[in-house]
């Protein structure tokens, strides 16, 4: 219960990225812990989704370290970190669009074990269907009934909690969800922020979220980012009464509403 | 089960072409050109890579045969299965390579290394008779220790040979496509960001497509060569890229044997047509456009929404489940 | 005049044809995210529409003007009535209906003239050579390439100076913005088609009195035109115009040393930029 007694499951140091003349990200210092939710947030532009793709793999850092479990994985790419037990959400909808609900799940889960992928004599079935882990994310996310539909064939809502699904479905031990709420209707909203906070028993959360009542009420550490920097950290409380990040936005819109 | 099924149509195409069909020539030539067509659609339907460079191994496994027939001669077996090697092993160099790039620059390259191996093949003279190709290539019965079990020696005679291996690559194919490799294709084809995302290492996945599609298009040159007795230069020029390109496309990339119908089409339709009307190729131009433009999913796709119709059910809607009912991928 | 003189020359003259022939398809890709596969088609439509008016005694003169231009509207419609319709779809369609338009050009054209290829002669005014103490060369080549500079110059002000060139310019940047600009979108796309069209028949018609008018110029033309657009950088007009002098001169000085050889190496300069630096010696990254 005390986030501060878990062991830092993920560290960057220093982390920086440039695209050519442009600094997206100068220097960011980041400790996330074990079993905790992890909110990053900041104005547009503050490079929390670089920083993202940087702690993932998606893209290559161009300075600093970053640490996962004990091993450098700085140099490592995506499909190498998932094996270590990194998975991502994105933050524009990207699923297997012409697959079934199910199948994306299986390749999602089948991602850890990619050398299995090269198999070009026996179809997925039995052991290879991975299909305890795909019944349980689906039951998880609500989807069963859709198990078979085409991905693209989803609400807007169910293709964003299918996006966490494909995160779950590697079995993480940290998993990165950019801005899983983006687009979503009320309704939608209270499922996913039911998952997400289900998920904090046997995952560790690291969240891009600009849905602050969201971020208030299930962050353990909220991350404060701006122009590619880190501003301030600590305990929802404390950042919503510092002064630096309310200037940093407009109007009171961490509050989120509330006083 | 679905493979099952398509297997049988597969061995009803090879068992009705004889009983059909005057030329044994015409009818090898088609299941060469579908095995051709196959190998080009593992990588345009599986994986989503346009590939202008299968000219190159399809020539490769010509050259190799005629050089393995003729100048050091092998027994026939195992000069076919250094044929298939060398177009896989042409397709592992030109894939890894290739593979660097993705979208245009992908299918740019692979036209760039297309038009680099024709120049060396013209060049090369020495080795690959240049202008002339490799002339007076044997189709050496299938003998051990001199006992002849299965001569090839009539048209028909060969064409039993090739379809013997011709089924047999086909079912490899298959199970190829119906496997844990060949489902995570699909999701590459589908998208790839996502697939490299969740865990898979893309340039091995492609690259090792590259390799069962070189190998396959290989075997169809070699075939080609032993049935014609000639290693051509034409095999390795644009034209025959483009020509194994567009039997796939026509077919319909949905399934293998989608290619098998857009190549006995191109095939058919040619040797039908091109004593009738020299211009025939106009005809595939203006098929190629109108598959373009309304009717992606091929022939094969023609013929599924025709059935449809007539069993009285609403045919299949275009932005359909990856993997319907009947194993297809599209 | 030595011979490397008079080769680099030639490349120079060879280039600007390149150029002209390339620069279409550059900005073609450039805007609308298409490669044509076709462009070699319109090329070989510009040579046998000269071939054909000359036949008929008219002057080359007015085949230079008329020929573009009727090209240009077989680009305005296949863009309209066609290509349009699949830009929606997976680019390996883009790629396929161009491939069967060039077909069915290359056929009509063997069906029309036969298969074997003419002839088309020098106009009057440019038969001959010019003659400058020891520098003697054919008055036509150096029309050609003073032509083509001019060409450059104008179609240069066009994309620079006038308003079609900027929503070009911008198109290829984004065509949500130039729409949202009030910029009748597809209306650019025919016209930008229309004018690779165009160039790509212009350089066909100046090619015609070097090299005639043959059948399958058209797939030839294409494959330089690749290489001359990879490496010069894809949607670049700069990048055309160097790729092209690059391409030509080299290709004309290592005809002497290696004929074969000026061949293969265009297309491994191909691949090693597409490796190395895909947007090419002047194109933008991304």
């Amino acid at each position: 219960m005390s986030a501060a007694a878990s062991p830092i499951l993920l560290e960057a140091q220093g982390v920086e990225k440039r695209y050519d003349k442009f600094v997206a990200l100068g220097g960011v210092d980041l400790k996330v812990r074990a079993n905790t939710v992890h909110s990053v947030i900041g104005p547009n532009g503050a490079g929390k989704t670089t920083l993202f793709h940087m702690l993932t793999g998606t893209k290559t850092v161009s300075g600093g370290r970053i640490l996962f479990d004990g091993h450098d994985v700085t140099r490592e790419p995506d499909h190498r970190r998932v094996r270590r037990g990194m998975a991502r959400s994105f933050q524009v909808t990207s699923l297997f669009l012409t697959l079934p609900v199910r199948e994306n799940l299986r390749l999602a889960a089948q991602g850890v074990a990619p050398a299995m992928a090269l198999n070009c004599w026996s179809p997925p079935v039995g052991r290879r269907s991975c299909a305890d882990t795909v019944a349980s994310v689906l039951a998880r996310l609500g989807l069963e009934r859709h198990a078979d539909n085409p991905a693209g064939n989803l609400s807007h809502g169910q293709q964003r909690r299918l996006e966490v699904g494909m995160a779950l479905a590697a079995r993480p031990k940290a998993i990165f969800l950019d801005e899983p709420t983006s687009g979503m209707g009320i309704d939608d909203l209270d499922d996913m922020k039911r998952l997400i906070q289900g998920l904090k028993d046997e995952h560790t959360v690291v969240l891009i979220e600009h849905n602050m009542g969201i971020v208030m009420d299930i962050s353990d550490t909220i991350t404060v980012m701006q122009q590619g920097r880190v501003l301030a950290e600590g305990l929802p409380d404390a950042i919503r009464a510092d002064e630096r990040v309310r200037s940093a936005y407009l109007g009171n819109m961490i509050t989120g509403g509330k006083a | 089960m679905t493979r099952h099924f398509h297997l049988l149509l597969a061995l009803a195409i090879v068992v009705a072409m004889p009983l059909f069909m005057q030329s044994g020539s015409l009818a090898s030539e088609v299941l060469i050109f579908g095995l051709a067509a196959m190998g080009c659609n593992l990588l345009l339907g599986y994986t989503g890579l346009l590939s202008f460079g299968q000219g190159i191994f399809f020539g490769l496994g010509s050259y190799t045969i005629g050089l393995l027939l003729t100048r050091w001669p092998l027994p026939m077996p195992l000069a076919l299965a250094a044929a298939v090697g060398m177009g896989a092993a042409g397709a592992a160099i030109v894939g890894w390579v290739a593979i660097r790039q993705r979208g245009t620059y992908f299918v740019m390259l692979t036209l760039a290394f297309a038009q680099m191996f024709y120049f060396i093949a013209y060049s090369a003279s020495g080795l690959t008779g240049g202008d002339n190709g490799l002339l007076d290539i044997p189709r050496p019965s299938l003998a051990v220790a001199g006992h002849t079990l299965w001569p090839l020696a009539t048209p028909w005679q060969y064409y039993g040979f090739v379809a013997v291996l011709f089924l047999a690559a086909f079912w490899f194919l298959r199970r190829v496509c119906d496997s844990v490799f060949g489902r995570t294709l699909l999701a590459v084809r589908d998208n790839e960001e996502r697939a490299a995302a969740v865990g898979y290492d893309l340039r091995l996945l492609k690259l090792q497509a590259f390799v069962i599609s070189g190998a396959v298009t290989g075997l169809a040159g070699a075939l080609h060569a032993m049935m014609t007795g000639i290693a051509p230069l034409s095999n390795a020029e644009y034209h025959t890229s483009e020509m194994i390109l567009v039997m796939t496309v026509i077919g319909g990339t949905g399934n293998l044997l989608a290619s098998v119908l857009g190549a006995a089409f191109y095939v058919l339709l040619g040797d039908w047509l091109s004593t009738l009307w020299p211009r025939w190729l106009l005809l595939l131009g203006v098929v190629l456009m109108v598959v373009s433009l309304g009717l992606q999913r091929g022939l094969w796709g023609l013929g599924e929404s025709l059935w449809g119709l007539v069993r009285r059910k609403a045919p299949k809607n275009a932005p359909s489940a990856g993997l319907n009912a009947t194993g297809d991928n599209a | 005049m030595s011979i490397y003189l008079l080769q680099t020359i030639n490349g120079i003259g060879i280039g600007m044809l390149y150029f002209l022939l390339a620069v279409g398809l550059s900005i073609v890709f450039g805007l609308l995210r298409f490669v044509n596969f076709a462009h070699g088609a319109f090329y070989l439509l510009g040579a046998y529409f000269c071939y054909q008016m000359t036949r008929w005694g008219l002057s080359f003169w007015l085949a230079l003007v008329v020929a573009p231009l009727a090209v240009g509207a077989i680009g305005w419609f296949t863009e309209k009535l066609m290509l349009r319709h699949v830009y929606a779809k997976p680019h390996e369609f883009h790629i396929i209906v161009t491939v069967g338009l060039a077909l069915v050009v290359q056929e009509l054209v063997i069906l029309q003239w036969g298969p074997l290829g003419d002839s088309v002669a020098v106009p009057e005014l440019l038969q001959g050579v010019v003659m400058w103490g020891s520098f003697v060369y054919p008055k036509y080549r150096l029309f050609v390439i003073g032509f083509t500079a001019v060409l450059a110059v104008l179609l240069w002000w066009v994309l620079e100076g006038t308003r079609l060139g900027s929503a070009v310019r911008a198109g290829s940047e984004s065509t949500e913005m130039v729409s949202l600009l009030g910029l009748n979108v597809l209306r650019i796309f025919s016209l930008v088609f229309a004018l690779g069209a165009a160039t790509a028949a212009l350089a066909g018609v100046l090619a015609a009195p070097i090299r005639g008018a043959e059948p399958f110029m058209g797939i030839e033309a294409l494959g330089v035109a690749f290489v001359i657009v990879v490496v010069g950088g894809l949607g670049s007009f700069g990048g055309a115009l160097v790729g092209g002098l690059l391409i030509g001169i080299v290709q004309s000085v290592m005809s002497t040393l290696w004929p074969e050889g000026a061949r293969l190496m265009i297309y491994v300069a191909m691949a090693a930029v597409l490796l190395l630096r895909p947007h090419g010696l002047l194109g933008r990254k991304g």
